[in-house]
């Protein structure tokens, strides 16, 4: 069964002559432990699909259901979107959006005490998978007197704290050099491999391409062209 | 996780630097509390303390404070005759500025009569009441004498044989007690080049009047001034006497005004006090709501920079609640710690302050309820702003 099923579903802003198709019926759908990108230019309607797919903007019309769970059907299903995004998805941004007052450790054990964990397992869980994400020794820093890739590898670890079955990267690679965003992608499959989640990733960088299992190429709204690599999960 | 400590703590610099300023402004605004009500305790001190039922006053005038008031030394014993009166004696009142420890400085002098009269010292804290005729004063701790100390008035020295604490007009000015004589003297006394100078003058406006210089030299006496005029008149009534009936006869017979305590406390505060109070009320209000626009700004701010974090917060899934709790506690911690920290400055600048303080417990509570309401409200337009933010804008490059 897919972690996500994306099912004709499109986002219009406005009404009437102002009305704006930002993002023309999708349908796709990703496995567990698969590694998606969303291939497209600047205003194809990448970030789009995935604020729809997390629920931050409502679509216009469409299904999507994760786990098999229908979370939206051309319209809410009564779910608690916070709770959803919280417990099932977890997100990695562009600019890494760490909470500047907290640690590296902290920034990581947020999420968990959102999920309910508590104080002291939420600690040591955090340094666990700052451990796994190379980056322990960091622990205890603030974001400011991290470097760009140890922000994202943070990040990266703030986004799988809630041990999610959906990954959301927005840009994550955009800005780092290439070097730093080769790790970071090297991470992001790891993730999907040994975790089984599915991670689809916003990119417009084609420097990035190579390694992802599908990737789904948007122009102007639009899902154009579906390529896949032949992985062996 | 408390994310407000949190960020108090990563920011503690800012923060103290934050509660230092706002500090400031609330302390003023608690000094203001203490000088609005230190100006009516000041202004209504003198007629709380003088142990005196009634106050006659010359005819027409709003009381010995409000207005000057004039009337013949002898007119004690006038009113001391009326029925149902025990005791009345002469008092008079002037403002001075005289040299005191090479100092110049303002206060007012009371002379009354010191054998057993009404309106003596009543506070006295270092020392006694005055006992002889003459040369002998009680003065407030405020001119900084002290006992034994010298005074020069004129041609004589007085002796400091008590001092007071608190004592003090209506402005404020510390007050000096004379004997009645003394301080009639000290009022009425001209240097002796004056005294020529003046009698003169009035020499020549009587010989231009058609007088020979004898007859001018002989009516001269009749034009001098006289020293022998008091402003008030205090009244202790008889046990079981009616006051309203002597202040009807006293007014009637006697033709001067009379004014119970009560009556002459609503005068100072309705008159000389009224305007004074209602301008110190007014900046005291406009302390508090600029310190209270000054502290929604600051919340506002301080949650206004943190609108990124916000944003990532509610995407990520926190609650609504996490959010307020953080902006809220922040809040209350700003509120709480300034207003600590301004009564701790209220407390240094007390004893050194020029003027009269006096806090009331209620006033100061009052202030605190509705900075802290100010507070709430202002976090409360921030959680406003905070809960409308697009989670989406986490995502902006």
């Amino acid at each position: 069964m897919p972690v996500l099923e994306v099912d004709n579903v499109s986002m219009t802003f406005g009404q009437g002559e102002l009305a704006v198709q930002a993002l023309k019926p999708a349908t796709f759908s990703v496995e567990g432990g698969e590694l998606a990108a969303l291939l497209g230019p600047s205003g194809s309607g990448k970030s789009t699909l995935l604020l729809a797919i997390s629920l931050i903007l409502e679509p216009t019309t469409g299904r999507i259901a994760l786990n098999g769970r229908e979370v939206y059907n051309n319209g809410p299903t009564g779910i608690d979107v916070r709770a959803y995004r919280r417990q099932n998805i977890g997100f990695i941004f562009q600019q890494h959006n760490l909470i500047p007052f907290l640690t590296a450790a902290e920034n990581v054990a947020l999420v968990m005490q959102l999920n309910g964990a508590g104080r002291r397992d939420a600690a040591k869980h955090a340094r666990e998978l700052l451990g796994y994400l190379e980056i322990a020794h960091r622990a205890d820093w603030l974001p400011a007197n991290l470097s760009g890739g140890e922000r994202q590898r943070v990040a990266i670890g703030r986004a799988l704290a809630n041990e999610p079955r959906l990954v959301l990267a927005d840009e994550p690679t955009a800005a780092l050099d290439t070097e730093r965003g080769t790790k970071v992608m090297g991470l992001l499959r790891k993730i999907a491999r040994e975790r089984q989640s599915a991670v689809i990733t916003v990119t417009h960088d084609h420097r990035m391409i190579e390694g992802f299992d599908t990737v789904y190429h948007l122009d102007d709204g639009k899902l154009t062209e579906t390529t896949r690599a032949v992985v062996a999960h | 996780m408390d994310l407000a400590l949190k960020d108090i703590r990563r920011h503690l610099g800012k923060f103290i630097a934050t509660i230092a300023g706002v500090a400031m402004l609330l302390a003023i605004v608690l000094v203001m509390n203490g000088i609005y009500q230190g100006n009516i305790a000041d202004g209504i001190w003198l007629i709380e303390n003088t142990a005196t039922d009634l106050w006659v006053v010359e005819r027409g005038r709003g009381g010995p404070f409000n207005e000057s008031s004039r009337m013949p030394l002898d007119s004690y014993k006038s009113v001391a005759a009326t029925p149902g009166v025990a005791k009345a004696s002469p008092l008079v009142f002037y403002s001075a500025q005289r040299d005191i420890s090479g100092v110049s400085q303002q206060f007012t002098i009371i002379g009354y009569d010191v054998f057993g009269g009404l309106g003596g010292p009543g506070r006295i804290v270092l020392g006694r009441a005055i006992e002889a005729p003459h040369y002998e004063l009680v003065a407030d701790r405020k001119l900084g004498l002290d006992l034994g100390d010298k005074v020069t008035f004129g041609t004589h020295e007085y002796t400091v044989v008590g001092v007071t604490r608190g004592a003090v007009d209506s402005g404020g000015n510390p007050l000096i007690y004379l004997s009645l004589p003394d301080a009639q003297e000290v009022q009425f006394q001209q240097d002796n080049r004056a005294l020529v100078a003046s009698r003169a003058a009035s020499l020549k406006r009587l010989e231009r009047a058609g007088y020979s210089t004898e007859q001018a030299n002989r009516l001269l006496p009749l034009l001098s001034s006289t020293s022998d005029t008091v402003n008030a008149v205090l009244v202790k009534l008889a046990p079981g006497a009616e006051g309203a009936q002597v202040v009807r006869h006293i007014g009637d017979w006697l033709y001067f005004n009379v004014y119970t305590t009560d009556e002459e406390r609503n005068l100072m505060l309705e008159g000389k006090l009224s305007k004074m109070s209602a301008v110190l009320g007014l900046f005291r209000a406009l302390l508090i709501l600029v310190s209270i626009v000054i502290i929604a700004l600051i919340i506002y701010v301080l949650t206004i920079e943190k609108i990124r974090s916000i944003a990532t917060l509610k995407l990520i899934g926190a609650p609504n609640w996490v959010i307020v709790r953080l902006i809220m506690e922040q809040s209350l911690a700003l509120t709480l710690a300034s207003f600590a920290v301004a009564y701790g400055l209220r407390e240094l600048i007390v004893p050194g302050f020029p003027r009269t303080l006096t806090f009331l417990a209620g006033e100061t509570a009052a202030t605190f309820a509705v900075m802290l309401a100010g507070g709430v409200l202002a976090s409360l337009m921030a959680i406003w702003h905070a809960l409308r933010t697009p989670p989406q804008l986490a995502l902006g490059g």
